[in-house]
C-alpha cells in the first residue's frame, strides 16, 4: 500500500513539473503565435519594436552566442583537462581554482554585466559591442561548463587511462583521442546548460552588447539580444506586448533547436572519433 | 589565434576611425525607445552618421555624459541642483492624469480627496459627491516611472496605498478602469487621451483646476509632469545637430507615437 502511494506521489510530482513547462509553452503559443510569421522573422524592428520584425535582433543574438562559444569552448575544455588529468585532486592550485569556479558560478549575472562593462567595454576599449557581450557571457558560463566537463572526465574509467599508457600513448593524445570523447555526454550537457544560460541572459547584456536594434555590421557593433528586446518591449514600450510574446516564443524555439544541435554536433565530433578509432 | 587577434585589432581600429560621425547616447529607459526612433530618422536624413542608443537609467545618463562615455545623456526628470554642470535640452514631456470610468459623474477631485481615496480613508464615491458606489483603487506596480511621479507629487509612500488592483503599463491601467464603473487610476496622459479619442470609456480628471490634455502638458501648466531631457556637458557640432533635430517638428510624430508630448519651443 505504502509502495503504491509512494509511486503515485512520484508520478504526480513529475507530472506537475511537466505541467509547468506545458503551461508556459501554451501561454506563449496563445499570445505570440498570431504575430509570429516569416515577415516578422525577416524584417527590421520599427516603432520601438511594436511593428516590423526582429531580423537584426536575431542576427545579433546568434553573433553574441557564436562569440561566447568560440571563447568558452577551448578555454573551458583546456581548464577541465588540466583540473582532471594534469593535477592531483588535492593539488593546492587545483583546489583554489575549483573554489574560484564554484564562487563564480553563483555570482548573479548583473555582476558579470557590470564587470564586462568595466573590463571589456571600458578597460579593453570594446565599448558597447557584440564582442564585449559575447566575452562577458563566456565568463559567465565558463564555471559551470568547466566543472561539468571536469566531472565528466573524472568519471571515465581509470582502465582507459592505463590502457593508453600501456600502449605508449603520450598523455596529450590519450586526452584528445580517448578521454575527451569518452566524457562527451558530460561535455554536451555542460554546453547545453551554457547555451541555455547565455541565450536567456538579459542583465549581463544590457551594459555590454547594448540596446541598439540596428543590424550589426561587425562584432564591434552594438547589437540587441532577443532577451533584452523582450524585456524592453514588455517593460518600456506601451503596446509592445504582442511583439514581446512573439519574440519570447521564438526565443524558446531557438533554445530548443540549439540544444538539439549541440547534442548532434558533440555526437558527431567526439562520438564518431571514439567509435572509429577504437573499432 | 594570432590571426583572430589581428582581426579583432583591425576591427577596433576601423571602429575608431568612424568615431567622428558617430554619436553615443545612454540613459533613461523611458526615453530610450523614443530617442531610438528619432535616431533612426536622423541617420536616414544624414547618411554616414551613426547614432547608438543605450539604456541603463537616468543616473547612467548623467554619469556617462559627465565622463564623456556618452556624447549625450538621456534623463527622464528635471536636472537636480547638483547637476548644474550639465545642460538639459527638453525634447518631450510625460504627464500623469487621474482617470475614472466614463460614466462616473465626478467632475473634479481635490488633491486631499485623491490622497484619502488612495490611502483607503474614502471608499465610496458618495463621500466625494458622486453616486453610491464602492471605489476600486488601481495602483501601478513597483518600479514604474508613473508610480514614482504619482507618489512624489502627492508625497505618498507606496506602502501607504491600499489598492484593489495593481497593474503594469498604461494600456492595462486604461483597460482596468474602463471595465469597472467604480475604478480610479492614473496613467500617462498621452496614452489616456489617445484611448479616449478612439472611444474607450474613461474620463481624465483635471488637477488643481487644470485640464489634463496635451496642451496644458506641453506648456507646463499641468502639475503632475516631468520633462524628458537630453543632457550634455559640452556640445560637439554633431550632438548640437542631433539635439536640434530631436526638438524640431520633424520628429513630433515619433514622440506622439510613443505617447509623449513634444516639448513646446
Amino acid at each position: 500500500m505504502a509502495e503504491h502511494l509512494f509511486q503515485f506521489v512520484i508520478w504526480c510530482v513529475a507530472l506537475l513539473v511537466l505541467m509547468v513547462l506545458l503551461w508556459l509553452v501554451y501561454g506563449l503559443l496563445d499570445h505570440g503565435l498570431a504575430k509570429l510569421s516569416f515577415e516578422f522573422l525577416l524584417s527590421e524592428p520599427q516603432n520601438a519594436g511594436r511593428d516590423g520584425g526582429i531580423i537584426s535582433i536575431l542576427v545579433a543574438t546568434l553573433l553574441i552566442l557564436a562569440v561566447t562559444l568560440l571563447a568558452a569552448l577551448p578555454l573551458g575544455l583546456a581548464s577541465a583537462v588540466w583540473l582532471a588529468e594534469f593535477t592531483a585532486t588535492h593539488h593546492f592550485w587545483a583546489r583554489k581554482v575549483r573554489l574560484a569556479l564554484d564562487v563564480m558560478a553563483g555570482v548573479p549575472s548583473i555582476v558579470f554585466g557590470l564587470f564586462g562593462y568595466a573590463f571589456f567595454g571600458i578597460f579593453m576599449g570594446m565599448g558597447f559591442s557584440v564582442l564585449s557581450g559575447g566575452l562577458t557571457l563566456a565568463c559567465m558560463i565558463l564555471p559551470v561548463f568547466i566543472r561539468t566537463c571536469e566531472i565528466g572526465l573524472r568519471g571515465v574509467n581509470n582502465s582507459w587511462r592505463q590502457g593508453a599508457a600501456a600502449l605508449g600513448m603520450p598523455k596529450i593524445k590519450a586526452v584528445w583521442y580517448i578521454l575527451l570523447p569518452a566524457a562527451m555526454p558530460a561535455i554536451s550537457a555542460g554546453l547545453i546548460l551554457g547555451i541555455g544560460r547565455a541565450t536567456a541572459e538579459t542583465a549581463a547584456l544590457m551594459f555590454t552588447s547594448g540596446y541598439v536594434d540596428r543590424m550589426p555590421e561587425s562584432v564591434m557593433d552594438s547589437g540587441r539580444a532577443l532577451s533584452v528586446h523582450i524585456y524592453d518591449l514588455s517593460m518600456n514600450v506601451t503596446g509592445g506586448d504582442a511583439a514581446a510574446q512573439a519574440s519570447a516564443l521564438l526565443l524558446l524555439m531557438i533554445i530548443i533547436v540549439l540544444n538539439m544541435l549541440a547534442y548532434a554536433v558533440t555526437d558527431l565530433w567526439l562520438g564518431r572519433r571514439l567509435s572509429n578509432d577504437l573499432a | 589565434m594570432k590571426l583572430t587577434l589581428s582581426f579583432i585589432c583591425l576591427m577596433c581600429l576601423s571602429g575608431l576611425t568612424q568615431a567622428d560621425n558617430r554619436l553615443n547616447l545612454t540613459g533613461s529607459s523611458t526615453v530610450a525607445p523614443v530617442v531610438m526612433e528619432i535616431a533612426k530618422r536622423f541617420e536616414s536624413v544624414n547618411p554616414g552618421v551613426r547614432v547608438d542608443v543605450q539604456t541603463g537609467g537616468s543616473t547612467r545618463g548623467v554619469v556617462d555624459s559627465r565622463t564623456g562615455m556618452a556624447d549625450i545623456g538621456m534623463v527622464s526628470r528635471a536636472l537636480k541642483t547638483n547637476e548644474s554642470d550639465l545642460t538639459a535640452h527638453t525634447i518631450a514631456r510625460d504627464g500623469v492624469s487621474i482617470i475614472v470610468h466614463g460614466s462616473n459623474d465626478i467632475m473634479e477631485l481635490s488633491e486631499a480627496e485623491i490622497i484619502a481615496i488612495y490611502i483607503g480613508k474614502i471608499t465610496n464615491w458618495s463621500e466625494v459627491g458622486g453616486e453610491d458606489r464602492r471605489i476600486t483603487v488601481v495602483n501601478k506596480a513597483d518600479g514604474r516611472a508613473t508610480l514614482e511621479l504619482f507618489l512624489a507629487h502627492f508625497s505618498l509612500k507606496n506602502s501607504q496605498i491600499k489598492a484593489q488592483a495593481v497593474i503594469g503599463d498604461n494600456q492595462q491601467g486604461i483597460k482596468t478602469v474602463s471595465g469597472n464603473p467604480g475604478a480610479i487610476g492614473y496613467v500617462s496622459i498621452g496614452a489616456a487621451e489617445y484611448e479616449q479619442s478612439v472611444g474607450t470609456s474613461i474620463k481624465l480628471l483635471p488637477m488643481n483646476g487644470v485640464a489634463a490634455n496635451m496642451q496644458t502638458l506641453a506648456n507646463g501648466e499641468f502639475p503632475i509632469s516631468r520633462p524628458l531631457n537630453l543632457v550634455t556637458k559640452s556640445l560637439t557640432p554633431l550632438s548640437q545637430q542631433f539635439i536640434e533635430f530631436a526638438q524640431s517638428p520633424a520628429v513630433a510624430d515619433l514622440i506622439k507615437a510613443q505617447y509623449f508630448v513634444p516639448a513646446s519651443r
